[in-house]
């Protein structure tokens, strides 16, 4: 299977019979006649292998189902045969040498985000996730596609199906913040997600509760800093305002309530003194309510055997 | 439990032992308590698939939120009412301290539960002889009130923590809202326990009272039960029928 050669089946048949059934209505279309119905993997140079199928429905149906495939690969012209070859523009080509090492299959299109998405990508990249990218050369570092998924079928964050969605978010932040390889790599509090699950706002969040916050409504998303930056929503000065949020009047005393940190050992020894009384109550109730039951069936059963006298 | 009949005619059928404002405070503290427990339950174990399932029977997440916050308030307000209604009996006189009736653990309790375990296990032939509270009745009250201090401090501090935070020392909040919580949901944990193994056991299950005893709604208890369960009571209450004495029933 691991050839380096293509392994590629496309099914002719469907392919001729879509091209002559459908008004070709954008370039899209005429390259998801081939594309929508190939199906297999192609090795690139790297040695990455890369999905030719992209489903045609279901990239109409994402938020970019009316853009052409050429608007973000930009180095495929018209002819499929003559590719890749397009013109990129400068500020495009710059910054697909920056996080070219980020993309798995067309630089140049993981750049293209920036025309549309111009003031999101800069926040992205100024931000830790970004820094480690472009300075660090790091490869794990999150970019667009590792929280929103696969370009072609990028839905709105309302949509349930959404990586970034209210319900989803948490897994898609603790793909990575919640890995100890990584989080012992980048040296960054291994806990975070382990102690927001075990938290009111998690645990409300897991049982649906519209109103907890997940990771994003504390830290920001795309604009996400260190928390000990201070333009950092949870950094200590700004914690009052982001808290306040939605607790209308938080104080210095109360905010110290919302944290990562694990359970201290007051908290700790109290949790075991209470554990030692619930235990030792426990101990007590079970065994008189046992012993009371036998001593019942004892005093009965003598009771009938005295009556049978 | 059909017993003899070893009261004498003299006596009254029944006795009330819980009066109507008594009987008021315990159906509300009982209805709020299994409210607190069912909503509550959810939260603390909501890892636990069930958990989302049983949230969204009470409505869900905000619905059952919602439900936790009006019954603790219910059920503080209803303790409060509890403690006031005592001071107003204690400060008239309608209420007095008194060693065979009162709800104080005394040095008695100590040696009824020694002796109760013995009779348990055959070692005496004797069980204890209870005043109108015994032991089991006294650790079931004051469970509620270690119970009210606890879950209900910790519960009202996170119900309205703006408001606790401005009276909590400085040096404490690197630990105190942890303290807290854990406090809510382990004595909480603590308080279901006990209700279902003690307070079930003795009131609901035991062969004698099974299904339950009829003094929560009636208030009353016949002078029959309380001369066998409460024989110390008894006799101050019917101070004419005492073992040895003419009529006494104790003979057969």
């Amino acid at each position: 299977m691991k050839k380096t050669s293509t392994s590629i089946s496309i099914m002719f048949a469907l392919a001729l019979l879509l091209a002559f059934c459908t008004t070709v209505q954008a370039s899209s279309s005429s390259c998801l006649v081939c594309h929508n119905s190939m199906s297999g993997k192609i090795a690139l140079e790297s040695g990455q292998e890369i999905d030719l199928k992209v489903d045609g429905e279901k990239y109409q149906a994402s938020v970019h189902g009316f853009m052409a495939c050429t608007e973000c690969h930009i180095r495929f012209g018209e002819d499929p045969h003559k590719s890749p070859a397009g013109t990129v523009p400068e500020n495009i080509d710059e910054l697909s040498k920056k996080i070219g090492h980020k993309a798995r299959v067309d630089a140049v299109a993981y750049s293209a985000c920036v025309n549309c998405h111009e003031g999101i990508y800069d926040m992205v990249l100024e931000s830790p996730h970004g820094e480690n990218i472009v300075s660090k050369n790091e490869m794990d570092a999150a970019l667009c596609l590792d929280c929103h998924g696969s370009p072609h079928y990028i839905v709105t964050a309302e949509n349930e199906g959404s990586r970034v969605n209210q319900w989803s978010i948490v897994e898609t932040c603790g793909h990575c913040h919640g890995d100890k390889e990584l989080t012992e790599k980048y040296n960054i509090e291994t806990n975070v997600l382990t102690s927001y699950i075990e938290s009111f706002h998690g645990k409300k969040h897991h049982l649906g509760h519209k109103g907890a916050p997940t990771c994003v409504n504390c830290h920001g998303a795309h604009d996400i800093k260190r928390k000990d930056d201070p333009s950092s929503p949870v950094f200590e000065a700004n914690k009052k305002a982001t808290c306040g949020k939605c607790h209308k009047g938080a104080t210095d005393k109360f905010v110290a309530a919302i944290t990562h940190k694990p359970v201290g050992p007051i908290p700790h020894y109290m949790e075991i003194g209470l554990i030692l009384l619930t235990l030792s109550t426990f101990a007590f109730i079970i065994s008189h309510v046992i012993l009371e039951a036998f001593s019942d069936i004892r005093d009965a059963l003598s009771k009938k055997k005295e009556a049978r006298k | 439990m059909n017993q003899e009949n070893t009261v004498p005619k003299n006596i009254p059928e029944e006795v009330e032992r819980f009066n109507i404002i008594f009987r008021i405070q315990h159906i509300i503290m009982f209805t709020t308590f299994l409210l607190l427990s069912f909503t509550g339950w959810g939260l603390k174990y909501a890892e636990v698939d069930v958990s989302s399932w049983w949230i969204r029977i009470w409505g869900g997440a905000e619905v059952a939120g919602l439900i936790h916050r009006i019954a603790g308030i219910g059920m503080l307000i209803d303790f409060a009412w509890h403690v006031l209604y005592l001071i107003y009996l204690f400060s008239t006189g309608k209420l007095k301290v008194r060693a065979r009736t009162t709800l104080i653990p005394i040095w008695k309790d100590v040696e009824d539960v020694v002796q109760n375990f013995a009779y348990f296990l055959g070692l005496t032939r004797n069980k204890p002889r209870f005043c109108k509270f015994n032991y089991a009745q006294k650790f079931d009250y004051w469970a509620v009130f270690w119970g009210m201090f606890i879950i209900g401090s910790s519960g009202f501090a996170l119900a309205f923590p703006i408001l606790i935070s401005y009276i909590v020392p400085e040096f404490t909040t690197g630990w105190i809202w942890q303290a807290i919580s854990i406090m809510h949901s382990d004595e909480a944990l603590l308080a279901i326990v006990f209700i279902l193994f003690w307070h079930f056991y003795n009131e609901h299950l035991k062969p004698e009272v099974f299904p339950m005893s009829w003094v929560w709604i009636t208030g009353k208890i016949s002078t029959e039960e309380l001369k066998h369960k409460h024989p110390l009571e008894y006799e101050i209450l019917f101070p004419e029928d005492k073992p040895g004495k003419e009529g006494a029933s104790d003979a057969k």
